[in-house]
């Protein structure tokens, strides 16, 4: 199972080392999310830098979504997903491949909205580990929701309307935890971080699993 | 709401027949062949048998009377509470329909899901229970929304407020919408029914992971609670009896609905197929006349069906509107990527197969 | 109207008007189905 991963995961990359999507097209669209906020926060400082943790959750959530379309329109092709169902491959491994290729790519774009965010909105970071680890574990569960509802949804025509309107919901409890465990980081109040980050730990642990244990189901509903 | 006399319809003796399909014919490979052996045939329902006609229609029949008592109950014989004085006769409905939403119709959708995913006990069964249970369970989630915004408005001043429970039922209500939005997608049966006991499953582990994180998002965070939705802690008396009451006609309601819901659910199946049926007999009937060079009855519409039907394999979306243009119903000719398309007729075929 | 009244009304009413739907889904179902299995060979 874990070499199918890696041999996905390694696909999934070098495709996106070539084509450079998400590098053009998801990492701009966070960036745009957060101009977007800070026009419609107002001029002046202070509210964007209480909602900073919110708004970087926000503009990643929104990013994730692109992320799996685009890992799942990759596959598109005609006869590519039958292909990969009739290659051998473990499923469970093909999961794991795409959801770390996204985790991966979502890692990238986080550092820089992290960057965008203490830029654009002058927030101060007070400690870096639990800015990292959190993120590490958000981003985590974010892939696996995210490759889950993608591969349940790759063979529909609304996919494109249908993916977010399935994703965000899911994943409303890491915007809320992300949000928290950010704030502490950020020191922007709010009190210990930590059961945060174990919420984190709990749902990318959670959605992993459902996401190996569903691979085969997941692979014949495409 | 009143009795059930439908489900006592005489038992028609074609219903029970299978439909069969013409194994030649484009559609029918469409249709039949990604539907595995292991669901139950769609094909037609078979009408329940008396006890279970008889159990429903009691249970319709008690719901309603539960609910009336339930009314006169609450709203005249029990005493007003001390601290929330007539507000609290709410609490005879709004928690009840909130644990048979939140519990009740989705612990139905999840059972039922792991049920059909589980290759042993498959059954198309509990595909349309999942089914029937999500769409009822969000018309109770909704009504609880409503209720609890109604019973908050003069007890808090406010129609709506982030606490915990509100929040976390909101977000159920639209994780329920996004699984009746999947269940709408065209597709065959079979698929279908995999997408949503998969979403299923998947939204049901998010319930308790949401329910902490919204109830930590309010303890946790260092603002004050200044709501507090709670009643007074001990209920007694008249007042708890008409609590249970409400508990049990609600419960009542909601197995009436699930159940005539189900049903629906099975009758549109079976009439799918049987609609499919028809007007594949009557496109193959025309092909034997155009065969022979007779003019093809039906004019010019039947023919462009007849057409497309030829050409469905191809994985293109056809806009049916004109090929049926004194068709009254929407129609939706819809192929997914890779599988051959799916054709789902309007009445107007039906009524020309009659 | 008092908001209890309101309360009762749009939660029991919303129910009311779901189920009568339900039923006569169900009943023109059955209905479309006896028809259409009637003309089965």
């Amino acid at each position: 199972m874990w070499r199918d991963a890696a041999l996905v995961a390694g696909k999934d990359l070098r495709i996106e080392l070539r084509s450079r999507v998400v590098l053009h097209q998801v990492i701009p669209f966070g960036v745009l999310v957060l101009l977007l906020f800070a026009l419609a926060l107002g001029p002046d400082r202070r509210p964007m830098v209480q909602a900073a943790p919110g708004l970087f959750w926000v503009a990643v959530l929104f990013a994730t979504v692109l992320a799996v379309q685009r890992s799942v329109a990759v596959e598109s092709g005609d006869g590519v997903r039958d292909g990969l169902r009739v290659s051998g491959l473990d499923p469970a491994g093909v999961f794991l491949g795409k959801a770390a290729a996204i985790g991966a790519q979502l890692l990238a774009l986080e550092v820089l909205l992290t960057g965008g965010v203490l830029v654009l909105y002058g927030a101060q970071v007070r400690s870096y580990g639990a800015l990292l680890t959190s993120a590490v574990f958000a981003t985590a569960g974010l892939a696996a929701a995210g490759t889950i509802y993608g591969t349940l949804s790759a063979g529909m025509r609304v996919r494109e309307t249908l993916l977010p309107f399935l994703l965000l919901p899911v994943t409303a409890p890491v915007l809320l935890a992300g949000t928290r465990a950010w704030q502490v980081a950020l020191g922007a109040g709010g009190s210990a971080g930590d059961p945060w980050v174990r919420l984190l730990v709990v749902f990318a642990a959670v959605y992993l699993a459902l996401g190996v244990a569903m691979a085969g189901a997941l692979q014949e509903a495409a | 709401m009143t009795g059930v006399p439908g489900v006592d319809a005489p038992v028609v003796p074609g219903v029970d027949a299978p439909v069969v399909h013409d194994v030649d014919a484009p559609m029918a490979r469409g249709v039949d062949a990604p539907v595995a052996h292991d669901v139950a045939m769609p094909g037609a329902p078979r009408p329940w048998g008396p006890v279970a006609t008889w159990t429903v229609r009691a249970m319709g029949v008690a719901a309603v009377v539960c609910t009336a008592l339930t009314v006169w109950l609450g709203l005249w014989v029990t005493p007003p509470d001390a601290v929330q004085h007539d507000l609290v006769r709410l609490v005879y409905l709004h928690p009840p329909i909130a644990w048979v939403a939140l519990y009740l119709a989705f612990g139905t959708a999840g059972l039922a899901s792991v049920l059909w995913l589980w290759p042993r006990t498959r059954s198309a069964l509990w595909d349309r229970l999942a089914a029937a249970a999500v769409e009822v369970g969000t018309v109770f989630t909704a009504l609880t929304l409503v209720t609890g915004s109604i019973w908050g408005r003069p007890t808090w001043g406010v129609w709506w407020a982030w606490d915990a429970r509100l929040t976390s039922t909101a977000l159920l209500l639209v994780l329920q919408l996004g699984y009746l939005a999947l269940r709408r997608v065209p597709g065959d049966p079979d698929t279908r029914a995999r997408r949503c006991a998969v979403a299923a499953l998947v939204t049901a582990a998010d319930v308790p992971i949401v329910h902490f994180s919204v109830v930590w998002w309010r303890t946790l965070h260092q603002q004050a609670t200044v709501l507090n939705a709670n009643l007074s802690p001990t209920i007694h008396g008249s007042m708890a009896w008409t609590l249970l009451l409400g508990f049990v006609a609600v419960t009542l309601a909601f197995g009436w609905m699930l159940a005539v819901r189900y049903r629906i659910e099975a009758l549109s199946a079976a009439a799918e197929e049987a609609e499919l049926g028809a007007a594949l007999a009557e496109r193959r009937a025309e092909g034997l006349a155009v065969g022979s060079g007779a003019a093809p009855a039906g004019g010019p519409d039947t023919a462009l069906l007849h057409g497309a039907l030829a050409t469905a394999g191809q994985p293109q979306a056809t806009d049916a509107e004109a090929l049926c243009p004194d068709a009254g119903h929407p129609v939706a000719v819809e192929s997914d990527a890779g599988q051959p398309a799916a054709v789902r007729l309007g009445s107007a075929a039906a009524e020309r197969a009659q | 109207m008092s908001y209890i009244d309101a309360g009762y009304a749009i939660g029991l009413g919303t129910l009311a008007a779901y189920g009568a739907l339900l039923w006569v889904r169900r009943r023109r179902l059955e209905r479309a189905v006896a028809r259409s299995a009637g003309q089965e060979p």
